[in-house]
């Protein structure tokens, strides 16, 4: 999954200097870039549940869901997200929408049947959190600044090099012959290694951003509850049962982790904690359960 | 600080308003004059146990400082979806109001506050009135009018449930609703008007 989006973002920074070398203008590079932010911004409830196959429930079609959805967000004082349902065997659950108001929990119908009714609602407790935090908003700006970055990187580069040739970028293209674009040539090449270079890092970043935030709506949902020990069981038993579901499933799901309450491996990809979008199970069990002894020691 | 807030992912957890409980007499009146309601005597407060909060103490805090008198009763029950009732009985309204606050403070001092989600109060036709279905069609068509406190919200809103399996009277809430929107702050985000099925609230 990591080395697909990794990709699909490179071939996006290296699209967008191709667009800039051949003399596409910067405003309408920044204008493409600030669509795309819009489109996944203003539509990521819409994009996130078509893509998984997500339909919305009413409270008569899914009365037990609805009522913890219900509870939690009474105790929680936030506006009740819509609730949905993916007929996917898969045990997981997300939660997407650009604000409160905007907001959808989904839950496939593999966690449904695995988990019973007080992990459910741990897991949901988790994906509110996420709505809470504003998670969407944030991992989409993120990401975005991370293009930006790459952006202006190769705004700075350019006028840098063809600024400093003295007579300025037009004159040093024109008047130096073929050695000169020999040498052009490089330098775009070098250019363009730069901000693949940029990308990566901007990569990794977000990837730690979004395992702090998945760490924290862990951490706000075991409050929420109460108790952070269901939260931690629901977390083993779905991670569990995930390695156990067929590959082809998982495969189908893979580009969809970010948003994902427990993120799906596909066989023979390892796990590396450098690229991953979820910390480590080990990681999420060990705030889960220092939690559990705070509060037990609280009261 | 809101905007550090989202960026650092936190959120702090809701605590209750528990102010809001005392417009309940002006609305025990109005219900009486208008819709021929009056207090059944039950009410109950409902949380979310916590991990290595203990309940027992806290009950058992709750009775000696309540000092119940012989009409006075409180007892607790669980529900389908793990949250705790604590049913307190008594004639006297303007009593059973006093020993809710009494029951929520005593919850909060514990640190239970986060927990709390809801109050209810049970109300019926009064026997013969008027407005009681057993005088005029000789069955009862409601199971019970409650009012549901939201601690978080500070709001109240009112819950007809229909003896028909999960099925609430919206008419007859929505009448409520107006009926004591001078008296009381009523919830007005309907989403958030959640039903409470099989409460243990009469």
């Amino acid at each position: 999954m990591m080395s697909t989006v990794f990709l699909l973002g490179l071939l996006y920074a290296v699209f967008v200097t191709v667009l800039f070398l051949v003399g596409v203008k910067l405003v309408f590079i920044l204008v493409i870039a600030f669509v795309l932010l819009f489109v996944q911004y203003f539509y990521s409830d819409r994009i996130a549940l078509y893509s998984m196959k997500g339909r919305i429930v009413t409270r008569e079609q899914a009365p037990q869901l609805h009522g913890v959805v219900d509870r939690l967000c009474a105790m929680a004082d936030m506006p009740k997200p819509q609730v949905a349902i993916a007929d996917v065997d898969m045990p997981n659950a997300f939660a997407t929408g650009r604000d409160r108001k905007h907001a959808v929990v989904c839950v496939t119908t593999g966690i449904l049947r695995r988990l019973d009714e007080p992990e459910l609602e741990a897991v949901l407790a988790h994906e509110l959190s996420h709505v809470a935090h504003r998670d969407v908003a944030v991992m989409t700006i993120a990401s975005f600044l991370g293009i930006l970055a790459g952006l202006l990187t190769r705004v700075l580069l350019y006028a840098g090099l063809f600024g400093g040739f003295g007579g300025g970028g037009n004159r040093g293209r024109g008047g130096g012959g073929g050695a000169a674009g020999g040498q052009l040539a490089i330098l775009e090449l070098g250019m363009l290694l730069f901000s693949a270079l940029i990308y990566a890092i901007s990569f990794l970043l977000i990837r730690t951003l979004s395992r702090y935030r998945e760490l924290a709506a862990d951490r706000s949902g075991a409050i929420l509850i109460g108790q952070p020990r269901l939260l931690a069981q629901a977390l083993v038993k779905v991670t569990g049962e995930m390695s156990r579901v067929p590959t082809r499933d998982l495969r189908a799901a893979e580009h969809f982790n970010a948003f994902f309450f427990a993120p799906a491996f596909a066989k023979g990809v390892s796990l590396s904690t450098l690229f991953s979008t979820h910390p480590t199970l080990e990681r999420r069990l060990q705030q889960l359960t220092e939690l559990e002894a705070q509060m037990g020691r609280a009261a | 600080m809101k905007l550090f807030d989202v960026l650092l992912g936190r959120t702090k957890p809701a605590q209750p308003n528990l102010d809001h409980l005392f417009g309940l007499p002006g609305a025990q009146i109005t219900l009486e004059a208008s819709l021929g309601l009056r207090p059944t005597g039950q009410a109950g407060v409902c949380f979310k146990p916590a991990t290595g909060q203990q309940f027992a103490q806290t009950a058992t805090e709750v009775e000696q400082l309540l000092d119940l008198g012989e009409n006075t009763k409180i007892h607790d029950e669980s529900d389908s979806y793990g949250y705790r009732w604590a049913v307190i009985t008594d004639d006297d309204f303007g009593d059973l109001i006093n020993e809710v606050h009494v029951v929520n403070t005593t919850l909060q001092d514990h640190g239970w506050g986060p927990q709390l989600l809801c109050s209810v109060f049970g109300f019926a036709p009064i026997p013969g009135g008027a407005a009681d279905p057993a005088a005029a069609t000789g069955a009862p068509t409601v199971a019970g009018t409650y009012l549901v406190y939201l601690y978080k919200r500070g709001t109240f809103y009112p819950f007809v449930p229909l003896p028909v399996a999960e099925k609430r009277d919206s008419d007859r809430e929505r009448l409520l609703k107006v009926t004591l929107a001078q008296d009381l702050s009523m919830e007005p985000d309907l989403e958030r008007w959640f039903p409470l099925w099989g409460l243990p609230v009469h």
